[in-house]
């Protein structure tokens, strides 16, 4: 945008006035859009933002943090911080590290690459809910794989895959893979399949080549799909009540705000924690984003020359 | 002048295939340590095909590769010690010019020190002082060409392997960084082996050409015997011989043999199994064809139709009758409806048997 204006102005003295900016019709199809955005995120967020200061009966007497006076002042709403944090890091870490060397392999066309693309894509199109119903006959203690664990030996007496953290991660993983691998299946066959071959004849072994080449290149990726993987396991609901244990170990940050709000009827609390989360969330994303800094993040762009 | 590091590199039987297609079939090649070796094809000759083979980017389907009377045909590429200067540059994005110029020496765990010294050494042998700190991205095309070169070149390989490194280039960087490529070769000793499409950088560059057709060595040898004995009608036509017409053989004695083209009879010289009665194609490059006034003996009679300025004289496109066209070189100014008088010398109008494939 400011590139071609910029270069307008140079060539300017051949023309006799600047010219006015018009506004463009075709501006106006945005117009829905924006609409959209203002009525269902703007206003909901300044309207819980202004909710969150205005505390609600016994957190009335401490002024307008008063609600989050709350929330931080109790061990267990605090503890909720941690049971999501627990949970979002390692369903983020795992999917990315088994995502990355998959979406590189599957970067360009081989056998079956297409067959094998669209079966880890699968999950996106379940819901939370499918998943955690599936999770409950195909993990439960009666389920296939309890039987075939009881069967091979290898355990004694069935393992506990639900209502518990595991289930919850299990669920994560599922849920949250196919977004991540899509992603990093993009920046992936954006690299170009030269370079590979330059190191190898340079002399980089397998190894030199991933920590040297590959994975730097695949950094900005990697990046993008961590903040996006953490945002989504981070507001986790369904499957932390499905197949995990809100009462313990699971109780996770979005649980404890719609227990504030539709337990407790405390609005003002349920929106100070939905605040929190967010902020949380915000410090998450940057943190992940800012994997990318160095010398790199200006060249993303000319990744595929 | 250094004495090169390689002595011979060997290419014996080379056959590659992709799916149905045979890219390479029963390539040999024998290079000497030192010299400069151009593979020549249109796209899809197997040249590059070829070359990956050498570099060990692809597994030939069987023949041998040998450096030095060794059997490197299995040796992943890593570990042949070979430079490479791709079409593309492929140079690494993400690190500084001086970090891609290292890049080859720091996998070989060459000390810091060292490495500094001669990432500075190769950077000033392609004239790339001082941009050492900076990325590829902020170069031009024909810079990131020399960094590649530096890269290439930095590790002392034995053996060069360029493909099309200059096709990304435009036309004046390009013949700079031909020169600069051949006063490298020389410089440094190298042996490279050179793939291209274009005959004019390969006459130019090489000590030896091997032309390509089909995956298949259609003439290999000097530029100057490919230029003036082009054993096919393909490697001809490869090497610019524009004008091409489809003959009936007359008389043919020794090496002399008289044709009709177009109901013009002509006299030239036989390549190849060209007998009385057959079809067969002459040709002569636009450069051989002489033009002179209107009605100069024992001449072709023709009528300029198109005449174009290309720097160091004309180009002309002369009808002579029948809907036969000639191109020809000239340095005089000859203008369009020009009667002029076309004169084939037959030592240079070549005339090969048709091609059955």
């Amino acid at each position: 945008m400011t590139a071609p204006l910029a270069r307008d102005k140079a060539v300017a003295p051949s023309r006799p006035a600047p010219r006015r900016r018009r506004l463009d019709g075709t501006l106006l199809l945005v117009a829905p859009a924006v609409l959209l955005v203002l009525a269902l995120f703007v206003y909901p967020f300044v309207y819980g933002l202004a909710l969150s200061f205005q505390p609600y009966g016994d957190n009335e007497a401490n002024g307008p943090l008063g609600s989050y006076i709350a929330f931080f002042g109790d061990a267990r709403e605090r503890l909720s911080i941690w049971n999501t944090v627990r949970l979002a890091i390692p369903a983020t870490a795992i999917d990315v590290a088994l995502a990355l060397p998959l979406a590189y392999r599957l970067r360009r066309p081989i056998p079956g690459q297409r067959t094998l693309t669209a079966l880890f894509v699968i999950p996106m199109t379940l819901g939370t809910v499918l998943i955690a119903e599936g999770m409950l006959q195909f993990l439960g203690p009666a389920g296939w794989v309890n039987k075939a664990l009881l069967a091979i030996g290898i355990v004694h007496e069935p393992v506990r895959f639900l209502h518990n953290y595991l289930g919850t991660l299990i669920s994560l993983l599922i849920s949250d893979f196919p977004a991540v691998f899509l992603l990093l299946l993009g920046y992936a066959s954006g690299i170009d399949p030269a370079l590979d071959r330059a190191a190898r004849v340079l002399g980089a072994s397998w190894i030199q080549r991933t920590v040297r080449v590959t994975l730097p290149m695949m950094l900005p990726g990697i990046a993008v799909a961590t903040a996006l993987s953490l945002v989504a396991t981070f507001s986790v609901f369904p499957s932390a009540v499905l197949v995990g244990n809100p009462a313990g170990e699971t109780r996770v940050i979005a649980f404890a705000a719609w227990q504030a709000a539709y337990e407790h009827f405390d609005y003002s609390e349920g929106s100070a924690i939905a605040i929190v989360m967010g902020a949380i969330e915000l410090a998450l994303v940057f943190a992940a984003l800012s994997l990318r800094v160095g010398g790199y993040r200006r060249l993303t762009a000319e990744a595929g020359r | 002048m250094t004495t090169a590091k390689l002595k011979s590199l060997r290419v014996r039987e080379l056959t590659k295939s992709f799916a149905d297609t045979a890219a390479v079939v029963g390539f040999d090649l024998e290079v000497v340590g030192g010299e400069f070796i151009s593979l020549l094809g249109p796209s899809g000759c197997g040249k590059t095909t070829t070359l990956n083979c050498v570099a060990g980017l692809l597994d030939p389907d069987t023949g041998a590769i040998e450096i030095d009377g060794r059997d490197i045909t299995r040796l992943p590429p890593e570990r042949r010690g070979f430079g490479m200067v791709f079409q593309s540059y492929a140079l690494f994005p993400h690190l500084t010019i001086a970090r891609n110029v290292a890049f080859g020496l720091e996998v070989r765990r060459v000390p810091r020190a060292e490495i500094e010294a001669r990432v500075a050494r190769a950077l000033d042998l392609v004239q790339l002082r001082g941009v050492g700190e900076r990325y590829p991205a902020q170069l031009s095309g024909g810079q990131q060409q020399r960094v590649a070169l530096a890269r290439a070149i930095v590790t002392e390989p034995a053996l060069i392997l360029m493909d099309e490194p200059l096709s990304n280039l435009d036309a004046k960087l390009r013949l700079e960084m031909r020169l600069e490529i051949r006063r490298l070769h020389q410089a440094l000793g190298l042996t490279t082996l050179y793939v291209t499409h274009d005959q004019e950088e390969a006459l130019s560059l090489s000590d030896r050409v091997v032309l390509m057709r089909d995956g298949v060595i259609e003439q290999s040898g000097t530029p100057e015997e490919l230029y003036s004995q082009p054993r096919s009608l393909y490697v001809a036509s490869f090497l610019g011989y524009r004008n091409l017409m489809p003959v009936e053989v007359g008389e043919v004695s020794g090496e002399s043999v008289s044709v009709v083209a177009n109901g013009l009879p002509l006299t030239g010289s036989r390549r190849g199994a060209v007998a009385a009665g057959t079809p067969a194609v002459a040709t002569i490059r636009p450069k051989d064809v002489q033009v002179l006034g209107p009605g100069s003996p024992g001449c072709i009679a023709a009528q300029v139709e198109l005449a174009e300025f290309v720097g160091d004289g004309f180009e002309l496109s002369a009808d002579a009758g029948h809907g036969q066209r000639f191109i020809a070189r000239t340095l005089d100014r000859w203008s369009v409806g020009d009667a002029v008088a076309l004169r084939l010398p037959p030592e240079r109008l070549l005339v090969y048997p048709s091609e059955a494939r």
